[in-house]
């Protein structure tokens, strides 16, 4: 039948262009990774090939990880990254459950003010953080990040909470209020399991761009102690800019983890994208 | 001519054969019913006829016309939905019309049309809004004015009535059975529900995994069913099957006897024990453990005053009484 | 709470699960956004801050000092989004159409892949294309040439006509995947019987993606729009990264953020100046705070959401 037919064209069609997006998406961090394998020779000679017994050297990560303290920026992106995330979900839960559950005078207004930073970006009061961070004594400090990148967590994280919290069963808070569980009880132990699917969603949206930030790290603590990945790889890269074993070999470097982050919560990271929760 | 004809449907879905080589015709301005129990294959079989799904083998033709592999636009047929299915970013003009324009009719036709379907079905108020703002019967009604305005050659109902409260499902039932005495088209509606099939069919097809059961007039069904499934399917409460050897019938294995048909006497051929008593008013209904340690179901027109626990005879007409088989297929 | 008599106990609660986040927001986020806008009215005069009104604005957008830095970065950034506007939603839609084409296989696979350029952090895809495009490294020449077009390789970042245009898509490239993957959730939210009723009114392919499918999508797309006009207008990482603080070649890659940066903090050419830093930040917030407002009052209102 010429429905099946012109089918099978379709789906072929349909493939054939994704495989090219695909192909696309995936080349510059295949060719970056295959190459920092390979001798300089060899990335010039044969950038597409993939490193053979001839042309393996790994003198570019024996360069970085002699000129960079590589280990000591991993360690500071994954301290900043962690406990951010735990005072944004922490936080972010408590006043998201504070004005699902409870009428006050103010709520709405609450949640609007929120609401505000979604939109705004927090970039905008670079200038007056920095001069308060210094008069804190705060700069140079992974606190000063983590405290920036609480506050830039939080909108979103309330705004995506709030609405979660509201779904929470009526009648198992009350239940729970009868057994005689304190508000705090009913907050940890009653709704925080029930929106955990919704604290991961949070998590991802929010790990990506800290993990990634270039902006804050450079302003607000660029000393070589409290340089993140990104920052370092930035900075390690712009003075190797003619060294390409050890470029090469910085980027996959900075690359990998965040690959095998990805691969790791890709589905929730999807899961949390199509589910609308951020309309 | 017929409005339809299936010829050796069969539909499978991977290695899952869910139509099994149906044949049915439904003739012009008939009012067909499908109905069974859910899983019976009735809205794929419409859905088949729509052309949303393809027979994997055997043929449709509608209206004289083979249309197997024709596209669902150019069958002839509308369809109403069971979630009425509008348009949401359309008013309810839109909705009507939007068929119609892509069909390319010319647009004084269109206005003609639309105006026609919004009088019968008294949505002339509310042209300009959208489905959003109606409510679930204003909506049901769109949705058979989207139908009525590409003046099929057939009709399709997928369980119109079953998002519509109790009180609106029997107004709208009223008014289909009207637009169907208007319009005079041929109609294949589906439902699980019996009352719509037994009011609104001019013959029932009944289905079960995929096959027909039987074909035949509400009152055929009801009254001569082919085989103890279509009776017990149809007809609420539900027909008594009990051992026909226990009461000394000789012939089939299970006798089957609708609730009205039996009567309390004094002493009958049957007695046991009053377990349930439902009174709805006009009628009470009686569930009896019978001695034979069967259970069954009586239906008494008017009130009655029974206690649970009292012992009662029953009785029936022979005449009335119905014999199946091992296999459950009627011995007529 | 003055009626202490109808409710005689405080809800302490209430103030306990507020207080940590909305003072770390307060503290870090409000007040500094405030505190710019108020720091972009002042001016350092022999390291004493005095109000000096509109000034810093005049000079920003009149000064011949600043505004020629300023309305090029401004047509830059607009060029930036206009090519995100351009490019990423039409093609992020299409993908996605296709992507959500019913018994489509191995749809979880793309859906994963297609995201990985947008985990990647700017530094990373930054420094990739440059070596990628690179003449001295050669695959994207080699790349051409094997399709043979060879002739149309430039050294695009290094040219002052191409290299904002170029890093434009390669952001594009970077994020197509989020809108995509929006705009996918909005497609498979249709329902099927839509769809269905659709088909019995003649709508099929693509007249059923035009009539019923993109109507139904265009609140997503309008979330995205503005979600990318503030990201674009906030943007500064990638330009960074690959371009440096001054944004070469001659400036043709400056946007707003890279010259708030320089502003600043100064660099070869210029000492840092906080006044006009903030100065520009408060012309960013009012850009980006326009473009919400109009969003929300103009774009948003039109493009009702649709109760299925």
């Amino acid at each position: 039948m010429n429905k099946a037919r012109r089918n099978i064209w379709h789906s072929v069609a349909a493939h054939g262009i994704l495989l090219t997006y695909t192909l696309l998406a995936l080349f510059p961090v295949f060719v970056i990774l295959i190459n920092s394998f390979k001798t300089r020779k060899a990335i010039f000679r044969h950038p597409l090939q993939l490193p053979g017994p001839d042309t393996f050297s790994t003198i570019g990560y024996d360069t970085v990880l002699k000129q960079g303290d590589f280990i000591q920026y991993f360690e500071n992106s994954l301290i900043v990254t962690v406990v951010s995330l735990f005072f944004v979900l922490l936080f972010g839960a408590m006043a998201a459950f504070a004005l699902a559950e409870y009428r006050f005078k103010g709520n709405t207004l609450l949640g609007l003010f929120l609401a505000l930073g979604i939109m705004i970006p927090i970039r905008i009061g670079t200038v007056a953080i920095l001069k308060m961070m210094v008069a804190s004594g705060l700069v140079n400090t992974l606190t000063a990040l983590i405290l920036v990148y609480t506050a830039q967590g939080l909108p979103l994280a309330v705004f995506i909470l709030t609405e979660f919290m509201k779904q929470v069963s009526e009648d198992l808070k009350n239940a729970g209020r009868i057994d005689g569980l304190s508000e705090y009880a009913i907050f940890f132990r009653l709704v925080l399991p029930l929106v955990r699917p919704a604290m991961a969603t949070v998590a991802v949206f929010n790990m990506i761009p800290i993990w990634n930030d270039l902006w804050f790290p450079l302003i607000l603590a660029p000393s070589e102690a409290t340089k993140t990945l990104t920052l370092g790889s930035q900075v390690f890269i712009g003075q190797f800019v003619t060294n390409w074993n050890a470029v090469l070999a910085a980027l996959s470097m900075a690359i990998i983890p965040v690959l095998v982050l990805y691969v790791i919560f890709s589905r929730q990271l999807i899961r949390g994208i199509t589910s609308g929760a951020v309309k | 001519m017929s409005a339809l004809k299936l010829e050796k449907v069969c539909k499978s879905f991977g290695s899952v054969k869910v139509l099994h080589d149906i044949d049915l015709t439904v003739e012009d301005g008939e009012f067909v019913v499908f109905v069974g129990p859910s899983g019976c294959g009735k809205s794929t079989l419409l859905r088949v006829i729509a052309g949303l799904e393809d027979a994997s083998s055997g043929s449709v033709e509608i209206a004289g016309r083979d249309v197997t592999t024709t596209p669902p636009s150019k069958r002839g047929i509308a369809m109403v939905f069971q979630s009425y299915a509008l348009y949401p970013h359309l008013t309810v003009q839109g909705n009507m019309e939007l068929g119609l324009k892509q069909a390319r009719m010319p647009k004084s036709e269109i206005a003609q049309r639309v105006a026609e379907a919004s009088r019968m079905l008294s949505l002339d108020d509310y042209l300009d809004r959208r489905p959003a703002e109606l409510s679930g019967g204003q909506r049901q009604r769109v949705a058979i004015g989207r139908a009525i305005t590409r003046e099929p050659e057939l009709f399709l109902f997928d369980e119109p009535l079953s998002n519509l409260d109790a009180a609106l499902r029997m107004n709208t039932r009223i008014e289909i059975a009207n637009l169907h005495r208007t319009i005079d088209s041929a109609m294949v509606y589906v439902t699980h529900d019996q009352i719509e099939a037994m009011t609104l069919a001019d013959r029932i097809v009944v289905l079960r995994d995929g096959r027909v059961e039987q074909i035949g007039s509400p009152m055929d069904i009801y009254n001569d069913p082919d085989n103890q499934f279509v009776a017990s399917f149809i007809g609420s409460p539900a027909m008594n099957f009990v051992k026909a050897a226990a009461y000394g019938f000789d012939k089939g294995a299970v006798l089957g006897i609708r609730p009205e048909y039996l009567t309390v006497v004094d002493s009958g051929r049957l007695s046991g024990v009053v377990t349930h008593i439902e009174r709805l008013g006009a009628e009470t209904n009686l569930l009896v453990d019978l001695d034979t340690d069967d259970t069954i179901t009586l239906r008494l027109f008017g009130q009655y005053s029974f206690d649970v626990g009292q012992k009662v005879g029953v009785d029936f007409d022979d005449a009335k009484a119905l014999f199946f088989g091992k296999d459950g297929q009627r011995i007529r | 709470m003055q009626n202490a008599e109808r409710k005689p106990r405080f809800k302490w609660h209430i103030l306990v699960f507020l207080a940590p986040a909305v003072l770390v927001y307060t503290a870090i986020m409000i007040i500094p956004i405030f505190d710019t806008l108020r720091m972009s009215f002042f001016a350092d005069v022999d390291n004493n801050q005095v109000f000096v009104g509109w000034q810093n604005f005049k000079m920003l957008f009149g000064d011949e000092r600043w505004a020629d830095h300023f309305w090029n970065a401004l047509k830059n950034n607009s060029w930036f989004f206009m090519i995100h506007m351009l490019v990423q939603n039409p093609v992020g839609i299409m993908l996605a159409a296709i992507l959500s084409s019913p018994k489509l296989r191995f749809a979880a696979a793309y859906r994963t892949v297609v995201i990985v350029p947008a985990i990647l952090s700017f530094v990373i895809v930054g420094f990739a294309w440059k070596l990628i495009l690179s003449p001295l490294w050669g695959i994207a020449p080699w790349l051409l040439d094997s399709v043979g077009l060879k002739s149309l390789f430039a050294p695009w970042l290094g040219k002052e006509e191409y290299a904002l245009t170029t890093l434009s898509l390669i952001s594009v490239w970077q994020f197509i995947g989020i809108p995509m993957l929006l705009i996918y959730a909005a497609l498979l939210s249709i329902p099927e019987e839509v769809l269905e009723a659709g088909e019995c009114d003649g709508l099929t392919g693509f007249s059923a993606f035009w009539k019923i499918k993109l109507p139904l999508i265009l609140p997503s797309i309008g979330i995205i729009s503005i979600l990318t006009f503030v990201g674009n207008f906030n943007a500064f990482d990638l330009i960074y990264a690959a371009q440096g603080a001054l944004a070469g070649p001659n400036y043709s890659t400056d946007i707003l953020g890279t010259f708030m940066y320089r502003t600043f903090f100064g660099n070869q050419l210029q000492l840092g100046d906080v006044n006009m830093g903030a100065t520009i930040a408060s012309a960013m917030f009012g850009i980006i705070l326009v473009g919400v407002c109009l969003y929300l009052f103009a774009i948003q209102r039109r493009l009702r959401r649709y109760q299925f």
